[in-house]
C-alpha cells in the first residue's frame, strides 16, 4: 500500500517538473543524462533523482543517504516520503525498507568509503578487544586480522551473495553474544579515555587563551605606559630636576615593569608545555636520542665566534664620525633601517676579521 | 687544464653560460675520488656583442661568481668551486663546480613528497646557516630563491648562483646610491627594493628566505606577482600597507606613493589563521622575517638564535632528505 503511495507521488512529481525542463531550454539536455551526472557527482549541476530538483534552482538542497542502501535522496524528498513511517526506498529495484531516523549527511564523496566507515564503526563497537585482553601478541594480531576480514566482507558483499552476507552477520552476532560483558567493559574504557583526551584539550585551550590575553594586555600596557612616561618626564622637567636623573629613573621603572610581565608569560609558557601530553612525550623521546649523540645540537653548529675580539660600546656617540652620524639623519637611510650601531659593529668586525689568520702559513699548507 | 675534465651531458643553459655534467679524467692520479662535477662554461663570444658592437669584456656576473665562490670555499651549505680554467678552443671560462642533482624548487614542486616538521626544520636551518656565512663576510646574495638552493646526494643544501652577489663594502657607507634595485627574482623581492631603494642591506636576503620558508610549507609561491607593481600591491594586500608609524621615513623611498590604498596590517591571530599547523615559535620567526620595515626585520643571526631553532623537535638527519629525494 505504502509503496503505491510513494510511486504515485513520484509520478506526480515528475509530471510537475517535466514541462519546466521543456520550457527552460537550459535544462532540456540535462534531463537525459541525469543518471550519469549523479554517478559522477558533477559540481556543475546536481539533480535529485527522485524529485528532479536541481542544485542550480535551489542552492540549499542537501542530499541524505541511508546506511541500508546508500541511495542519495534530497532532504525534501526524505521529509515527504518517510515522515509517515518506514517505507521502501524510492529507487527502482531497491526493496530496502528505510526509516527517516537513520538518514544522515554523506561525509565522504565516494560512497564506497562512506559505507566502509559506517561498517567499521559498527564492527569496532562489537569487536573491541584491547591488547591487554590477549595472552600473546600473535593472538591480538589474529584478532585484528579477523576484524578486518569481517569489515571487508560486510562492506564489499552486495545483495547478490546474500547467503554469504548472512553468514558473516551471524558470525558477528555469535561473537557479540559470547563476549557481551567484555564488550561493555571495553566500550566504557574507550569512553573514559576519550573524556580524558577532551579534558586535556580544553585545559590547554584555556591556557592558550590566557597567554594570548596576557600578550595583548602587555601590548596595550606598553602603549599606555609610553604615553604616561612622556607626561611624567615633561612634568618633572618643568619642576626643574636634573635631566639625566629623570631619564635614569624612568628607564629603571620601565625595566622593572617589563621584567615582571615577562616572568608571568614565561611561567604560563612553561605550564603550557608541561601540560600538553603529546609534546611531553615527544620531548622525552628526543631527549633520549640526544644523550647518545656525540655533539650537542646548536643553531650555528659550533661555527660562530662567541667571544669577539672587540666590543661595540653601548654609548656609540663615543665614536666620533660626523659622516656616519649625518647619514643616520638622512630619510632614505632611515627608511632602509640604517643603524649607526650596526655600522660600527660591521666596521670593527672587518677590522678584526684577519686576526689570527696567517696567510703565509696557509699558503705553505696548501702547497 | 682544459684536458683534465670531460664534458658528458648538457644540463642547462643561461644567457652567457652553459652547464655541463662532467668528469675528471681517470688519467690524473690524485683525483679519482672527485666523481661527477658540473662544468659551467661561460662563453666570452656572446658577451662581446653589446648594442654598439664594442668589446664589453667579461660580464660582471661571471667575475662576481668566481670572486665570491673562491672566497667561500669552506662552508658546508655553499656550493664548492673546485677549479677555474679558460679554454682557447671554445673561447670560454670554465668553472668546475660541485655536481648537485637536485634543487629546492624541484623538491617543493614534487607533490608526492611529504615533509614533516623535522624535515622542514632541517631545510630551514641549513639555508639559514649558509646565508649567515655570507652575511658575516659582508656578502649580500641578492638572488635567493628555491631554484638557487641546490641539494647534494648527501642531503646537504647548498647556496648557488652568485652572479648577483656583492659586498656591502665599508659597512655600506661608501656605496651610497651605488646599489641597484634591479636584483632578486620578482617573487622574492623585498618591499624596500620594490620601492626603489638604493641603500638596502642584508635584510633583503632575510625577506627572500622568509618567503622561501613559507613556500616550503604551502608548496606554492606565496606572493606570485605578475609584474613589479603587482608584486608590491600583493605584498601590501597580504602584509599590510606600511605607514609612517611602523616604517619610519618610508615616504623617502623613490617609488612610495602617497595615494596607496591602506591595507590593514595582519595581527598575530590573522597570521595564525593562515598557518595553522606550525608552532608558535615558528610563527614568530616567519612574522619577524617578513617584517615590512627593514630596520625591524630580524637579521640572520637573530633568526638562527630564535626559539624555533632551539625548540623540539630537532631537525632530522640529512640522510632523511636523501630518502625523500629518491622517493
Amino acid at each position: 500500500m505504502s509503496e503505491a503511495i510513494a510511486l504515485t507521488e513520484n509520478i506526480e512529481q515528475i509530471d510537475l517538473t517535466e514541462p519546466k525542463t521543456e520550457t527552460i531550454k537550459l535544462y532540456s539536455d540535462d534531463d537525459s543524462d541525469v543518471d550519469s551526472e549523479n554517478e559522477n557527482d558533477d559540481m556543475r549541476d546536481i539533480v535529485c533523482p527522485i524529485c528532479k530538483t536541481s542544485r542550480y534552482l535551489s542552492p540549499d538542497m542537501k542530499f541524505l543517504v541511508n546506511p541500508e542502501c546508500y541511495h542519495k535522496i534530497c532532504e525534501s524528498c526524505v521529509d515527504r516520503i518517510f515522515t509517515l513511517g518506514p517505507t521502501k526506498c524510492p529507487y527502482e529495484n531497491c526493496n530496502k525498507i528505510l526509516r527517516k531516523l537513520k538518514f544522515k549527511r554523506q561525509i565522504f564523496d565516494n560512497i564506497e568509503i562512506e559505507k566502509e566507515i559506517d561498517v567499521r564503526n559498527k564492527v569496532y563497537k562489537i569487536m573491541n578487544k584491547f591488547l591487554e585482553d590477549f595472552e600473546t601478541r600473535e593472538d591480538y594480531d589474529k584478532f585484528l586480522e579477523d576484524r578486518e576480514d569481517v569489515i571487508f566482507e560486510l562492506s564489499n558483499l552486495d545483495s547478490n551473495n546474500e547467503t554469504q552476507l548472512e553468514e558473516v552477520e551471524k558470525k558477528l552476532m555469535k561473537y557479540e553474544q559470547m563476549n557481551k560483558r567484555l564488550i561493555q567493559e571495553n566500550n566504557q574504557k574507550m569512553k573514559s579515555q576519550e573524556m580524558k583526551q577532551s579534558d586535556m584539550e580544553s585545559v590547554q585551550q584555556t591556557l592558550q587563551k590566557e597567554r594570548l590575553a596576557l600578550l595583548k594586555k602587555m601590548e596595550e600596557q606598553n602603549i599606555e605606559d609610553n604615553q604616561s612616561y612622556k607626561q611624567k618626564i615633561i612634568a618633572e622637567l618643568s619642576k626643574g630636576t636634573d635631566k639625566n636623573k629623570i631619564i635614569a629613573n624612568v628607564k629603571m621603572e620601565i625595566k622593572l615593569k617589563k621584567s615582571s610581565q615577562r616572568r608571568k608569560l614565561e611561567e604560563l609558557n612553561k605550564v603550557l608545555k608541561s601540560n600538553s601530553y603529546t609534546h611531553n612525550h615527544f620531548n622525552k623521546m628526543q631527549d633520549a636520542n640526544e644523550e647518545f649523540a656525540d655533539v650537542p645540537f646548536t643553531p650555528f653548529n659550533g661555527d660562530r665566534e662567541l667571544h669577539k675580539k672587540y666590543k661595540v660600546l653601548e654609548d656609540y656617540d663615543f665614536y666620533y664620525d660626523p659622516f656616519i652620524s649625518n647619514l643616520s639623519k638622512v630619510p632614505k637611510y632611515i627608511a632602509n633601517g640604517f643603524n649607526e650601531k650596526n655600522i660600527y659593529d660591521k666596521l670593527l668586525n672587518e677590522a678584526f676579521l684577519g686576526f689570527g689568520v696567517f696567510v703565509e702559513e696557509e699558503k705553505k699548507q696548501a702547497n | 687544464m682544459s684536458d683534465l675534465y670531460v664534458k658528458e651531458k648538457k644540463l642547462g643553459e643561461g644567457t652567457f653560460a652553459i652547464v655541463y655534467l662532467g668528469k675528471r679524467k681517470e688519467t690524473d692520479k690524485q683525483a679519482k675520488s672527485v666523481g661527477y662535477v658540473a662544468i659551467k662554461e661561460i662563453k666570452l663570444d656572446l658577451m662581446k656583442q653589446s648594442d654598439s658592437g664594442d668589446n664589453m669584456g667579461i660580464d660582471i656576473s661571471a667575475i662576481r661568481e668566481i670572486k665570491y665562490l673562491q672566497e667561500l670555499k669552506t662552508h658546508d651549505n655553499i656550493i664548492k668551486l673546485h677549479d677555474v680554467y679558460s679554454d682557447i678552443k671554445t673561447n670560454s671560462i670554465n668553472l668546475i663546480l660541485e655536481y648537485l642533482p637536485m634543487d629546492l624548487d624541484k623538491l617543493i614542486k614534487k607533490k608526492t613528497i611529504i615533509f614533516n616538521s623535522m624535515d622542514i626544520k632541517l631545510i630551514v636551518l641549513q639555508i639559514l646557516r649558509g646565508v649567515n656565512h655570507l652575511h658575516r663576510l659582508s656578502i649580500i646574495h641578492r638572488d635567493l630563491k628555491p631554484a638557487n638552493l641546490l641539494i647534494g646526494e648527501n642531503g646537504l643544501i647548498k647556496i648557488a648562483d652568485f652572479g648577483l652577489a656583492r659586498t656591502y663594502d665599508d659597512g655600506g657607507i661608501n656605496s651610497h646610491s651605488n646599489l641597484t634595485n634591479n636584483v632578486v627574482t620578482r617573487w622574492y623581492k623585498s618591499p624596500e627594493l620594490l620601492l626603489g631603494s638604493k641603500n638596502y642591506d642584508f635584510k633583503i636576503d632575510v625577506w627572500s628566505l622568509g618567503l622561501i620558508i613559507i613556500e616550503l610549507l604551502i608548496r606554492v609561491p606565496y606572493l606570485p606577482g605578475k609584474d613589479d607593481i603587482d608584486q608590491l600591491n600583493l605584498i601590501f594586500k597580504v602584509l599590510g600597507t606600511p605607514a609612517e608609524k611602523d616604517w619610519p621615513q618610508v615616504k623617502a623611498l623613490p617609488h612610495y606613493n602617497t595615494n596607496l590604498y591602506m591595507y590593514p596590517k595582519p595581527n598575530r591571530q590573522e597570521w595564525r589563521k593562515r598557518f595553522i599547523a606550525i608552532s608558535d615559535n615558528f610563527l614568530d620567526l616567519l612574522m619577524s622575517m617578513l617584517e615590512m620595515c627593514p630596520g625591524e626585520r630580524w637579521n640572520i643571526v637573530t633568526c638562527l638564535e630564535s626559539e624555533y631553532i632551539k625548540e623540539f623537535p630537532r631537525p632530522s638527519d640529512p640522510s632523511e632528505l636523501v630518502r625523500l629525494m629518491h622517493e
